[in-house]
């Protein structure tokens, strides 16, 4: 933890190279192991590479969606904050296995039938709606942390609204609420997981269906969970580099 | 009309209610180009109100405010001009604490005049140079000291070449060893001819530097007159009091 304080562009780039490497070349070693998994080795890596897609899709929409509904949340025209409370109270009151059926199967019988979402697709906007509802509160929270004096500066230097908002607010506010959005990215390598109910094959759906022609739940599952493992000891190291890397500025 | 110029900053019958409280009750000043003005009286008086009603940091509830010829009122585009000629230095300072001390000065040039960022950072290193931070310009804020900071808020409001400084105690967040290298660089500042109004408890700066003491009670001003004046022998008791008060103080 210490060396990634130290030196958080090292660690980023470690993470990042790090992730790239597994995913390319973890075929090579499991393909070396013995039978339910060896044979499988090729099935494994494209879970693996699914469930980062999924992850780094709906984790960056997520950030942007958690941005645009934390400040409407804090708007002064009422039906944008109601609209934005709504959104967070809906997505954050029911289940995610709920919302990714519902993308699933409701949203096309509404949708002009000229568009049809692919199965990713439709597991990307469900996690990327869900996500988003929780990074909207972190968002918020991390406006309301700024001190007012900061926006006073910036009005009293002739800055507009808007960029007092952008040059100052947001800022130092994501800055705030990253551990938190960094957070909500690192579960959702677990959550992606459910897509696995509409037929996504990601990780988790591989394993499933290896075990079920193996009959052998218990390497390969040991399997899955150690990927799984990685695969947010990557996105964790990642975040909490790009966390030590945006401290500058910042209270010891 | 006439030859006398038009003071810079007009205040009349200026109101500020806070709920039904009065924290300025028709306040009416003028402060010509050029001139220093100290700001003193006891606390909850409305200093800071009145002169965060100067920049529409607290919107007036009644009468009139004229700064270099333009209203202050709910036309932005008037405020943004005033907010171009009035600078302010904050009791806390208030620097950006995610920018460099550079990009704290050069931020609103850039943004606000439209300046390019090379011609904004080299006016930001002069005025660095000026306020004595030159070798501090690629620190961040918490990495100073207070006075070094209070520096750096003066190098930023005039980074935007203000005609207006307002002071709302500049000082009395420093510890005292930092007191004075802020004070020197006020005092330099007032011999530039910028229009300074000062809200400060330092008797020392006012006495020698200011052209002027405005002394606040209740929310009105109850004497305007010469440092000299009020120094040696104010009209109202309230003043009287409030000096004897302030001499045994410190
Ligand atoms: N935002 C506000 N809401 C309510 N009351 C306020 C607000 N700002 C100031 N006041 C009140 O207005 C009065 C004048 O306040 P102001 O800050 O102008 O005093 P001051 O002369 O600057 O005092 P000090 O020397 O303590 O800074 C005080 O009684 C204060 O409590
Ligand atoms: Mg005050």
């Amino acid at each position: 933890m210490n060396w990634t304080k130290k030196y958080p562009g090292w660690t980023m780039f470690g993470a990042m190279a790090g992730l790239l490497f597994f995913l390319w070349g973890v075929a090579i070693p499991l393909s070396a192991a013995p039978a339910p998994i060896g044979p499988a080795a090729q099935q494994f890596t494209e879970g693996a590479r699914i469930t980062v897609w999924l992850t780094l899709i709906s984790g960056s929409v997520g950030v942007v969606l958690g941005i645009l509904a934390g400040i409407g949340k804090l708007s002064k025209f009422m039906p944008l904050r109601l609209l934005c409370d709504f959104y967070v109270w809906l997505i954050r009151g029911t289940p995610l296995l709920l919302q990714i059926l519902f993308v699933w199967l409701a949203v096309p019988s509404i949708m002009p039938t000229s568009i049809s979402l692919s199965d990713f697709a439709c597991a990307a906007i469900a996690l990327s709606l869900n996500i988003g509802a929780y990074n909207t509160e972190c968002v918020r929270a991390g406006i309301l942390a700024v001190p007012h004096g900061q926006v006073e500066a910036a009005k009293a230097l002739g800055l507009t609204p808007l960029q007092t908002f952008l040059d100052v607010v947001l800022p130092q506010s994501l800055r705030v609420a990253l551990p938190a959005l960094a957070n909500n990215m690192a579960s959702l390598v677990k959550d992606s997981s459910l897509a696995y109910v509409i037929s996504v094959v990601e990780l988790t759906m591989v394993g499933y269906r290896v075990q079920a022609e193996s009959f052998q739940p218990i390497p390969v599952f040991l399997t899955i969970a150690a990927i799984y493992l990685i695969l947010t000891t990557a996105f964790t190291t990642l975040t909490a580099a790009l966390e030590a890397r945006l401290d500058v500025g910042q209270k010891r | 009309m006439n030859s006398t110029p038009q003071p810079i900053i007009i205040a009349r019958n200026v109101d500020k209610r806070f709920g039904s409280f009065y924290a300025l009750r028709g306040v009416s000043a003028s402060f010509s180009e050029g001139q220093v003005t100290a700001i003193v009286g006891p606390s909850g008086s409305g200093k800071s109100t009145f002169l965060r009603t100067l920049n529409r940091l607290e919107t007036h509830d009644a009468g009139e405010i004229i700064i270099d010829g333009i209203e202050l009122n709910d036309n932005l585009q008037h405020l943004d001009a005033i907010r171009r000629e009035v600078g302010m230095v904050f009791q806390s300072f208030n620097l950006f604490s995610h920018l460099s001390i550079l990009r704290n000065v050069a931020l609103a040039p850039i943004r606000v005049r439209k300046m390019s960022r090379q011609d904004a950072e080299a006016r930001a290193m002069a005025l660095l140079e000026r306020v004595g931070l030159k070798n501090q310009a690629h620190k961040y804020p918490v990495q100073l000291s207070g006075g070094q900071q209070q520096r750096v808020a003066i190098a930023r409001a005039l980074a935007m070449d203000p005609k207006v400084l307002l002071f709302d105690e500049p000082t009395s967040a420093l510890d005292p060893e930092m007191v004075n290298e802020v004070l020197t660089v006020m005092r330099e500042l007032a011999h530039t001819g910028i229009t300074m109004l000062v809200v400060t408890h330092e008797m020392g700066f006012a006495r020698e530097v200011a052209d002027r003491v405005i002394f606040f009670d209740e929310g009105a001003i109850l004497e305007d007159t010469t440092p000299q004046a009020f120094f040696s022998n104010p009209d109202h008791e309230r003043a009287q009091a409030f000096l004897s008060q302030v001499r045994h103080g410190f």
